[in-house]
């Protein structure tokens, strides 16, 4: 069997899985975990590009996870707009956000660029803290609950949430698939690796970051919609929480940053390993999960700085007994 | 072809480079010499469109380069190996090479291009899918200078290609300079290996604390006493 038809196989029966899953498992704690892991696999993928690829490390995509959950949430309350509306108008929100604060972070690198990104996510969150006519302020809104309205992105049963996610991030491996196969793949990486050298060939990075910066917070700014919608309350503690900012780059970076699959690898590993530590060790000793949670954490970032992904990698190409080289 | 005029250069407050004057014609192999600090790789960065000129000018064919910005320098046909091999190590050397050809004209003939590379540097055909960072130090300098190729340039600047290599791979790096030179291709080579850069280039101009204080051929360099004894060791 050559590697495209076992690829297309795989490809072919993991979605067929992940499709069944709602109608095989009934229980509601499962599936809402199942969302859960869909969710932050979409954000880490989102990240992965610009966090990934162009090696440009973001802390602050909360930023845009925020605004594209209170767009859509003010379009809905104020305006009557559906909310799948107002996710695109929420993406479209976020990715002219991203041109101004691009503009002002890309003037620094490395630890700079992240800082400077944890900063304007926090001052999203100050705004819509302070100005309480315009968002509600510090108690937030409960989103009006409809029942049964799926023009309005609200669902009776959790499955079709389930569904919605999954399109989510359905959409998100597209797009990541498509880059990374086309030659701005291969540029995003060069300048991730070493920008100086990327313009020495003629690669115009700032115009390539910013660009991907956009991409990465339009996707963003959907999941922002969609965990609104789903739990019916947004402020601005949750919306602009830096440990969306932290979760979408911990997954990708424990999954393995800059490859297809590795925010989605990695959100499965932390998403069960917390789900199962919590309930085997939480009744016994408080937050005894959080601490076995972070030695997890520890040891894949101290031994596997490529992520699962290149543990993968490693194995194939030892169990293919080659030199190490990308297909 | 490529002038610079009274170019001055700093990094912050700190001055760089001083009315720095060179030129080089169409096809020429010219040397660009000093010690550490001299001023050397920031020439060429100024060249590069990386460090912003406080004063002077830079033309290729006439037009200031100084008004575009660094990623458009390589369409002009300007290609810059950086010093300690800038390659991207999580690239296959392939990858690499092909990205090299980044601009529309040098993309039109990268097949060919790709055939001159392989053809010049045969142990980077052969280690065509390997990471780049998994190679030795003298292949991944071969790659970076194989990388630079692959624009088709008309001057290829080359910084400090012989640093932390072998005597042996110093050897083979400078005899490829000298093929890539044989077919047409003009050469800046910045370098501190003094001897061994004048006997690849033609003329050279020795740079001091941001200065030119020398220029010459190489024949009239190899017999300055001056040069003799401060770079040379004779």
């Amino acid at each position: 069997m050559t590697h495209k038809t076992r690829s297309v196989i795989l490809l072919t029966v993991g979605i067929a899985v992940l499709v069944a899953l709602p109608v095989v498992v009934k229980s509601s704690f499962a599936i809402d975990i199942f969302i859960r892991i869909l969710l932050f696999s979409f954000i880490g993928t989102a990240w992965n590009l610009m966090g990934g690829y162009a090696k440009q490390l973001s802390l602050g995509h909360a930023a845009y996870f925020g605004l594209g959950a209170y767009t859509s949430t003010i379009l809905e309350i104020n305006y009557n707009v559906s909310p799948w509306i107002g996710m695109v108008a929420g993406g479209a929100v976020a990715a002219l956000a991203s041109l101004p604060i691009g503009w002002l972070c890309f003037r620094l690198r490395g630890p700079y660029f992240t800082i400077a990104t944890i900063a304007t996510a926090q001052a999203l969150m100050l705004i819509f803290l302070k100005f309480r006519d315009f968002a509600w302020g510090a108690e937030g809104t409960t989103i009006p609950n409809l029942g049964a309205a799926p023009l309005m992105m609200q669902f009776e049963n959790k499955g079709s949430y389930y569904y919605v996610v999954l399109g989510l991030l359905l959409l998100g491996l597209l797009i990541t698939w498509l880059i990374e196969r086309s030659w701005v793949g291969n540029y995003l990486v060069a300048i991730g690796e070493d920008e100086d050298a990327a313009e020495a060939i003629g690669v115009n990075a700032p115009k390539m970051k910013r660009d991907i910066y956009m991409i990465s917070a339009f996707l963003t700014a959907l999941a922002g919609t969609f965990y609104t919608q789903y739990i019916y309350f947004i402020d601005p503690a949750t919306a602009f929480s830096f440990n969306i900012s932290i979760e979408a780059a911990l997954v990708a970076i424990v999954g393995g940053i800059g490859t297809l699959w590795g925010p989605l690898i990695g959100t499965v590993l932390l998403e069960t390993t917390s789900t199962l530590l919590q309930s085997w060790l939480g009744s016994s000793i408080g937050g005894i999960q959080l601490t076995v949670y972070s030695l997890i954490l520890m040891a894949v970032i101290l031994w596997r700085p490529t992520g699962l992904m290149g543990m993968i990698e490693e194995l194939r190409q030892r169990h293919a007994g080659r030199a190490p080289a990308r297909a | 072809m490529l002038k610079l005029e009274n170019v001055s250069a700093s990094y912050g407050s700190v001055p760089a480079i001083a009315n720095v004057s060179i030129e080089i014609g169409k096809g020429e192999a010219v040397g660009l010499l000093g010690a550490n600090g001299a001023g050397k790789s920031t020439t060429l960065r100024a060249i590069s469109g990386l460090v912003k000129l406080t004063s002077g000018t830079v033309t290729f064919d006439g037009v200031d380069l100084a008004s575009y910005p660094p990623h458009r320098i390589p369409e002009f046909g300007i290609a810059h190996v950086p010093e300690g091999r800038q390659i991207f190590p999580e690239m296959t050397v392939h990858e690499n090479l092909e990205i090299g050809s980044y601009v529309p004209k040098a993309k039109a003939e990268r097949r060919q291009t790709l055939e001159l590379v392989y053809g010049i540097f045969p142990r980077l055909a052969e280690r065509k899918k390997q990471l780049a960072g998994t190679m030795s130090g003298g292949e991944q300098q071969m790659l970076a200078v194989g990388r630079g190729l692959m624009l088709r340039p008309r001057l290829l600047m080359l910084d400090e290609p012989s640093l932390g290599l072998a005597p042996v791979m110093t050897d083979v790096t400078f005899e490829k300079i000298g093929e890539i030179h044989k077919i047409g291709t003009a050469i800046l080579l910045v370098e501190q290996n003094v001897s061994r850069a004048l006997s690849l280039v033609e003329r050279a101009y020795v740079l001091e604390s941001g200065n030119v204080i020398m220029s010459g051929t190489s024949a009239e360099l190899v017999n300055n006493k001056q040069v003799q004894a401060a770079y040379l060791g004779i």
